[in-house]
Order: C-alpha cells, then sequence, then structure tokens
C-alpha cells in the first residue's frame, strides 16, 4: 500500500520568525497539535503542543518568543512514493509520532501515528465484519465440507 | 550546510543514555549540496529524508569539503 493512499492530512505551517503565540493560535484555528516551521518554503523543523508546554510555559519561555526557539530540529521525512511498510519502519526507528510527507522536497501532508492507528482499525473492523458474516451466514459452497453423516 | 553523496551525517542524542545517529547521504536534493538529504542510517540500514537541523553535522568522506 502507497502512503498516498492514507488520510493525509494537508500540512500546517509557519514561519520561524512567528511568536509562540502565533503559532498557538494558528494550533486552535487550524484544529492541529502540530506545526512545520518553514524557512520560505524549505522545512526546518516541527513544533507540536506539548513542545509549547513543556519547552515554553514549563521553561518561563518568553510568549512572544520566536517558536523556532521551540521547535524540534531535524526533520525526518518520508517521499509520497514509498509505501505503508516504510512508513511504519519510520515511526520505529526513530521513535518520533508524525512524519511530514514531500512530493520533490515540497512537504504535501503529515500522517501521525494516530492516523495509523485509525486506519488499522478501520481495516480490522473490516475484517471482523467478514468473519462475523461467515459465521453468521455460512456459505452453501460449506456443504460440501459438513462432515458426512455415518450410514 | 552542504553535503555530497557518500559523506556520514551524525546527530547527537539530545538526552543521556540517547545514542548518536549516524547515517550515510545517498543523494543530495537541494541546491549546491544543500539539503534536504536522502540518508541511510546505521542503525537500521533504511533510507530516510532529512531536512536538518542545527543539531546536525556532516564528516566530508569524500574530501569534496569541510565540515560545514
Amino acid at each position: 500500500m502507497n502512503i498516498s493512499d492514507l488520510a493525509v492530512r494537508a500540512p500546517v505551517v509557519i514561519g520561524g520568525d512567528a511568536t509562540v503565540a502565533e503559532t498557538a493560535a494558528l494550533m486552535t484555528t487550524a484544529g492541529v497539535g502540530c506545526v512545520i516551521v518553514v524557512d520560505a518554503e524549505t522545512p526546518v523543523g516541527i513544533v507540536t503542543d506539548r513542545d509549547i508546554v513543556t519547552r515554553g510555559v514549563a521553561q518561563q519561555y518568553p510568549i512572544d518568543g520566536r517558536i523556532d526557539g521551540l521547535m524540534s530540529m531535524g526533520l525526518i521525512a518520508l517521499d509520497v512514493g514509498r509505501d505503508f511498510d516504510d512508513l511504519l519502519h519510520v515511526f520505529r526507528d526513530h521513535a518520533i509520532r508524525r512524519v511530514p510527507i514531500v512530493d520533490h522536497d515540497r512537504v504535501v501532508g503529515i500522517v501521525s501515528l494516530d492516523d495509523l492507528m485509525v486506519f488499522a482499525t478501520e481495516q480490522l473492523a473490516d475484517v471482523s465484519k467478514v468473519l462475523a458474516g461467515q459465521i453468521m451466514f455460512p456459505h452453501a459452497g460449506d456443504e460440501a465440507l459438513a462432515p458426512v453423516p455415518a450410514s | 550546510m552542504f553535503a555530497h553523496v557518500g559523506d556520514e551525517l551524525i546527530i547527537e542524542g539530545h538526552r543521556v543514555g540517547e545514542p548518536r545517529r549516524v547515517g550515510k547521504v545517498e543523494e543530495v536534493r537541494g541546491d549546491d549540496g544543500g539539503p534536504p538529504y536522502l540518508v541511510r542510517w546505521d542503525d537500521s540500514g533504511r533510507s530516510t529524508l532529512l531536512f536538518p537541523g542545527a543539531d546536525c553535522r556532516i564528516e566530508h568522506l569524500t574530501g569534496a569539503g569541510k565540515d560545514s
């Protein structure tokens, strides 16, 4: 399965010179928990609502301070052409919860570990429906597999 | 920051006990050796695209330049 088959969310980006308050306001408006920090169009980091709490509020970082002072640097990304297995390995190998998806080095989406969990749950639900159907309404063809009564 | 194919890329651990990550640059996608880089990581053997931060350094193993 290709990454593009997943429900990749559109990325929310902000410049590194934005303030913490502006970033928090953007998160609220966009309804997201993380934004990608860019310099021009080049991603330079990522910041989450948790970063704002733990690195900002807890450390008394000024609310009008630059957001790139709080961001995580070194963005691990995946090309949109990679497959689901590659994505799983990235989450596992790099211990991260969000992976930006890039197309020709432009960020086109972001996938979170939560998104994968929702996807996996939906797949499991589909399997469950098939299984329930087979238990409740056995196929006519299954009669051929029924034990032959003793004569 | 700039790199060449074959250079070594290193990200030091950010917390006590966190190992450094080392990889080899397989592709340079930016202009003039700039990021992003396709990096094959030594520990996993798999490659990912990296937009490096200030915590990342390049060892120029190909002899084409000095550390950025």
